[in-house]
């Protein structure tokens, strides 16, 4: 049995010919640009007030020069796990998607396959809710 | 195929919807919302239970019919755990009556209950394992949940240094048996369990043996996974757990995760039923192994509750000594069943077929060991805000209590296994199935140890009712919530109805585990001591006859 190797080598994947990488060539621009529009945009467009809090290292509010060894409020880690919750959800969502591509449109299976996810997004739902109940989102 | 999988999923679906309702419920701020939850997980459990009865039987699982005994049982031993479990969850609800603000943070209840039904959702969910990944998934389902159990089931500090230590250990033995299903990957290059089975018989028809790294596979989720059974190397945490934990929930802790561990043992064991040298049933590294860990298990096991005081900790380690007697069913291995003859032994089940006797001594076991920890938790020491502990404690209560001290004698005396009840039945088969596969010695020193723990057994059963009542026995109230008491004496009864219909159980059990281990029959039928096995069997009466 052939088996297609997973990576393409580095030679053939940078070969004009064989070159098919365009689109993540184009998102890799259209995400480094982005990035640089924001930038000269905020540069042009912003007030330029400053001060040494605005100037230091944004570190999601906790001093960027300091030891590592010390508490963090709790909340980092309900958040970081809530996030974990929609982001193992996406990963699932790939290939379901590309499974989905290939299923007939109008067969059953293909019912079956949308009910099957929008349960799976149900219950992340359900985890949404039962997080923001418990006060994961409140930060006072 | 794929839709055939989930059709057969619908028990454990029902159970996830149940634990979604339970969760948002429990964090509802009306105290007769909360409540309901204890009523919905019932429900659910209990729909579960029948959809898992009339389950399809799936088609290209490596033990076809094993969810059809082992989904059923874990459904009822998670109706009798729940009522058992009331109000463990309470921490909030009493603080509330003493005129606390309603605070959805504080509140536990809806998530001990989801996390107990996941944990449950995960030992199902073991049973129709078709590859090592679901394997992985479903063990670790099972477990992860257990740890927040064992901390949130106790304000003390003893609850969450059970848990923390669990929780280590169950890291440990996940990375042992995760290392051990890499070996198996790398030796067949395959994660299904019927390809990495066909991979091993290829290699075993070619050299005689299978493979060093498939063998150490094997061996290496074998040791990993006696974490979750409580077998020797990992049996460390079993005491200090099961003492720390809310009784309850050390009696859940004692059901569910060993019998996912048992069911894993023997998927894995599947692997390589059938492939010893010279047409054991076991390649040699692996039974001296087994053999190995059954001995030091049972030995360590009874003899170290021989030196305890608190009754947990001796019913923790009269959990370890039963996991040594169950892995001699795994010793003995599927017998008969294998070689596709156990039909035509059905009337003889006394039996060869080892993994018949597993699953039905671990039902057993949950039952009279359930009922065992809930007397603890029956009675309650208002001085030391704690429920029944240490031996002392137990003494002479049934002045008090008789009908307590009634069910821990029944269970205590069926845990040993004491004729006619059903412990002793369990031992029958698991011995039968033992001395059938050749395991003479070790069902002498089985036996042995059976002897050995009478000691610790018969007090639990005796002190009860011969011991002086203490300053503590008398202070002893018994618990407000009826469902501890409840679930004791339903444990109790159980333990005397299962001994009258044992033998169909014991039958269902056989047949949930018989399959022809994915091509075991061909090299297990020309293996003589089976036939050998069905010739002392016929000497021996088949248990419907056996009066109890």
């Amino acid at each position: 049995m052939h088996v297609p190797p997973l990576f393409t080598p580095l030679p053939l994947a940078i070969d004009p010919v064989a070159f098919n990488y365009w689109p993540i060539v184009l998102l890799l621009t259209i995400a480094v640009g982005f990035a640089v529009l924001v930038m000269i945009g905020t540069h042009i467009l912003g007030p330029q007030r400053t001060g040494p809090e605005k100037e230091t290292t944004y570190e999601s509010g906790v001093n960027p020069v300091d030891t590592a060894r010390k508490r963090f409020n709790v909340r980092y880690y309900l958040l970081a796990m809530t996030f974990l919750v929609f982001d193992v959800e996406i990963i699932f969502l790939y290939p379901w998607a590309t499974t989905f591509r290939q299923i007939d449109a109008d067969s059953q299976l293909a019912t079956m396959f949308v009910c099957r996810i929008l349960f799976f997004l149900l219950t992340s739902v359900i985890a949404y809710a039962y997080a923001w109940r418990k006060g994961v989102f409140r930060f006072d | 195929m794929m839709t055939d999988r989930i059709a057969s999923l619908w028990p454990e679906i029902v159970l996830f919807i149940t634990l979604s309702i339970v969760i948002l419920l429990g964090l509802s701020p009306q105290a007769q919302w909360r409540r309901l939850t204890h009523w919905i997980t019932g429900l659910g459990l209990a729909i579960a239970l029948l959809l898992s009865l009339y389950a399809p039987e799936v088609t290209g699982l490596p033990v076809p019919a094993l969810a059809q005994f082992i989904k059923p049982a874990a459904c009822i031993m998670g109706l009798l755990l729940l009522l058992g479990m009331s109000a463990v969850d309470d921490r909030l609800e009493t603080r509330l009556a003493q005129g606390l603000k309603f605070d959805p943070l504080l509140t536990t209840r809806g998530e001990f209950l989801a996390f107990f039904l996941l944990s449950l959702i995960g030992l199902m969910l073991c049973t129709s394992a078709t590859d090592l990944i679901w394997l992985f998934l479903a063990l670790e389902l099972t477990s992860l949940p257990t740890y927040v159990m064992v901390a949130s089931s106790r304000m003390k500090n003893v609850g969450h240094e059970a848990a923390v230590k669990y929780f280590f250990l169950g890291a440990l033995s996940a990375a042992i048996f995760l290392y051990g299903f890499a070996l198996l990957y790398g030796a067949t290059g395959s994660l299904h369990l019927d390809e990495i089975r066909a991979a091993l018989v290829a290699q075993y028809e070619e050299t005689g043996s299978v493979s060093v790294l498939g063998l150490m596979g094997v061996i290496l989720s074998v040791v990993g996974i006696s974490f979750k059974i409580a077998a020797v190397p990992m049996h460390f945490y079993t005491a200090d757990v099961y003492e720390g934990a809310a009784t309850p929930v050390s009696a859940f802790l004692a059901f569910v995760p060993k019998t996912a561990g048992f069911v894993s043992i023997m998927l894995l064991g599947g692997m390589i039923v059938g492939l010893g040298e010279d047409g054991q049933t076991w390649p040699e590294a692996f039974r001296v192994l087994l053999w190995v860990i059954a001995v030091v298990t049972m030995t360590v096991g009874n003899t170290m509750a021989l030196l305890q005081s608190s009754v947990k900790r001796i019913l923790a380690y009269s959990s370890i000594a039963h996991s040594g007697y169950v892995l001699i069913g795994i010793i003995a291995g599927p017998g008969l069943w294998a070689a596709g003859t156990g039909a035509a032994a059905d009337s003889s089940i006394l039996t060869s077929n080892g993994f018949g006797a597993v699953v039905f001594y671990l039902l057993a076991y949950g039952v009279m060991n359930l009922g065992a920890f809930l007397v603890l938790a029956c009675l309650h020491d208002p001085e030391r805000h704690q429920d029944l502990e240490s031996l002392d404690d137990l003494s002479g209560i049934s002045r008090r209590h008789p009908w307590l001290a009634g069910a821990m004698a029944v269970c205590s005396l069926s845990l040993l296994g004491l004729p006619p009840l059903i412990g002793f039945f369990g031992k029958l088969y698991l011995f039968s199935a033992g001395v059938s596969a050749g395991e003479i010695p070790l069902v002498v020193i089985a036996g042995l140890n059976s002897a050995i723990s009478a000691w610790y057994y018969l007090k639990l059963a005796g002190l009860p009712w011969l011991g002086q009542p203490s300053a503590v026995t008398d202070r002893l109230v018994p618990t407000p919530y009826l469902g501890r008491p409840a679930a004791a004496f339903l444990s109790a009864v159980g333990v005397l109805v299962l001994m009258v219909a044992g033998a169909p159980i014991m039958r269902a059990g056989s047949e949930a585990t018989a399959c022809d281990w994915g091509g075991a029959a061909s090299v297990a039928a020309t293996t003589p001591s089976p036939i050998e096995a069905a010739d002392q069997r016929q000497s021996m009466l088949p248990p419907d006859d056996i009066d109890p």
